[in-house]
């Protein structure tokens, strides 16, 4: 229940619908292909099935038909038991951040190598390094509501990389956010990206898209339309 | 081992960073917790209650005039070993002729008729009393042994049998209708406990679906929650027992006064405190861990 070392950071879909009941296909017979240490933006307008492209690959939901590999690992069929250790390889950013709001920074962050029952050493080091790496050293001590919107965003990222997967998938992370917090977490995913992580952003900003000049997939109404390299926000 | 701890943690981080959320889930339990006890206490009232006009009751077998004393007291002896009768004692000639006397001594008219009849017409009376009104009518058939049933004069059964028959009858019935008002008061409890624990996850669901979403796994999860539960448990039974055991001192000597018979009251609360309090933890802590269980599977499925 790993990904294979040589694929760890290749998604790969072959031929996969999502179909809602009664009869509402999310997504229709798509098919790609991420290579390892790629950035790739999914664009589409609202309703064009980019959040059930990105809920299937962190097995929040599972393809109707097709196939999902996440580095060598087919989760088509995942077991509800393995969600976890998918999970745990994988760094997911949301567009409402999903901090637990009870929990501090710090605590935030860690809760992902407390469940998996590192030491607090390990811990204590692992987690002032990556706060440190989304510059919120000095804010460990801070509740979510503390913080600004932009930095609740760094928290998520701090967490989605602890650790260390070789995949980040980011569903709209600035959805939230103002131009100037829009930009720093994109420039922070464009950092974790040049250090090897694939790096998968779904997002319906242009500007953000068009500043990456990256590889761009282009959905409506569930199907792929286009995807370029170095491409722009087309529609 | 870290686990443990990290889950315990978790479990005192959740119950008091939520703190109003814990006190309401923790007040709601410590009010159904007292109703139960409560109730309790009403049935040990009706009991007292019942106790009380049961010892008031007993059956007299009067021997014939010039009955031997060893007759008397064999047949006490007798009835005595039956484990129906609670208590016998003899009442002597003299002692029958004295009570008849201060029982009419403003009637001058049955007082003369003493004189006409000449000596003591009084013979050997045996009063017993059953352990339970549903006795007598074994000790009555013990009243024919035939080693004296022809020395017995009079039995005046004949003249308690319905009050003994309509007391048997209320008793049952008293019984039977404390038992099933608990019996509801019980399963309302475990309704309200099951919806107040549903209600404080329900307030997480959130959390819980984002520790699924950071590959926490089901059991890490659900852990904390739980002994969440056992420590609403506890503070809502150290709470309810707080409550309960000085209104039960206090409540003690008025009622046992009242009815002139122990109500137990103090024995029940504070000399069985283990048993009743440590059986009422335990009933708690089992709905509400059930309840947490069956709250938290749905949120666990993202």
């Amino acid at each position: 229940m790993s990904f294979d070392n040589h694929k760890g950071g290749m998604i790969r879909l072959k031929n996969v619908s999502k179909i809602y009941p009664p009869n509402m296909a999310a997504l229709q017979n798509i098919s790609l292909h991420i290579k390892p240490g790629e950035l790739v933006s999914i664009v589409g307008q609202s309703g064009t099935g980019k959040t059930t492209l990105a809920k299937l690959l962190f097995a929040e939901e599972q393809p109707s038909q097709g196939e999902v590999i996440i580095g060598g690992w087919d989760i088509s069929r995942i077991k509800s038991s393995e969600v976890p250790y998918l999970r745990r390889q994988l760094g997911v950013v949301f567009q409402d951040y999903k901090l637990l709001p009870q929990k501090t920074v710090f605590e935030n962050v860690a809760f992902a190598l407390e469940s998996v029952g590192s030491t607090g050493q390990r811990i204590n080091e692992t987690v002032s390094q990556v706060l440190k790496i989304v510059n919120l050293a000095d804010c460990s001590r801070r509740y979510p509501r503390q913080l600004s919107g932009g930095e609740q965003q760094r928290v998520a990222i701090a967490r989605a990389l602890i650790h260390k997967p070789k995949i980040i998938v980011a569903d709209e992370p600035t959805g939230n956010l103002d131009t100037i917090n829009t930009h720093e977490i994109v420039n922070l995913l464009k950092k974790i990206n040049e250090f090897g992580t694939t790096v998968v952003l779904v997002t319906h900003n242009r500007d953000i898209v068009n500043h990456l000049r990256h590889r761009v997939i282009t959905l409506s109404d569930g199907q792929i339309i286009s995807d370029e390299e170095g491409g722009r926000y087309r529609l | 081992m870290t686990t443990f701890f990290r889950i315990i943690k978790f479990a005192f981080q959740h119950f008091f960073r939520n703190i109003w959320l814990s006190l309401t889930t923790v007040s709601i339990l410590v009010l159904t917790l007292l109703i139960l006890d409560v109730l309790l206490v009403l049935n040990l009232a009706t009991g007292a209650a019942i106790s009380n006009v049961e010892s008031r009751v007993d059956v007299s077998a009067s021997f014939k005039v010039g009955t031997a004393a060893d007759d008397v007291q064999s047949a006490a002896a007798y009835l005595q070993s039956l484990v129906e009768v609670k208590s016998v004692s003899v009442v002597t000639p003299e002692e029958a002729l004295e009570l008849f006397k201060i029982k009419h001594a403003d009637n001058p008219t049955i007082l003369a008729s003493l004189d006409e009849v000449g000596g003591n017409p009084f013979g050997y009376q045996l009063v017993i009393r059953a352990n339970s009104v549903d006795n007598y009518p074994m000790i009555l058939e013990a009243l024919d042994h035939p080693s004296f049933r022809d020395e017995i004069e009079e039995k005046d059964f004949t003249d308690h049998e319905l009050l003994l028959n309509r007391l048997s009858e209320i008793s049952y019935k008293a019984r039977l209708f404390g038992s099933l008002i608990f019996a509801i008061f019980l399963l309302i409890a475990i309704m309200i406990i099951l919806n107040t624990v549903r209600v404080a996850i329900f307030v997480h669901r959130e959390e819980i679906a984002i520790m699924r979403l950071v590959g926490a796994t089901g059991w890490f999860i659900r852990a904390p929650y739980l002994v969440e539960a056992l420590i609403f448990s506890l503070s809502a039974t150290i709470i309810s027992a707080a409550i309960i055991v000085p209104v039960a001192i206090a409540l003690d000597p008025l009622l046992t006064s009242y009815f002139e018979t122990p109500a137990q009251l103090k024995d029940f609360f504070i000399g069985q405190s283990p048993l009743v309090f440590g059986l009422e933890f335990l009933a708690v802590a089992v709905v509400c861990l059930v309840s947490t269980t069956f709250a938290m599977r749905k949120h666990l499925r993202v």
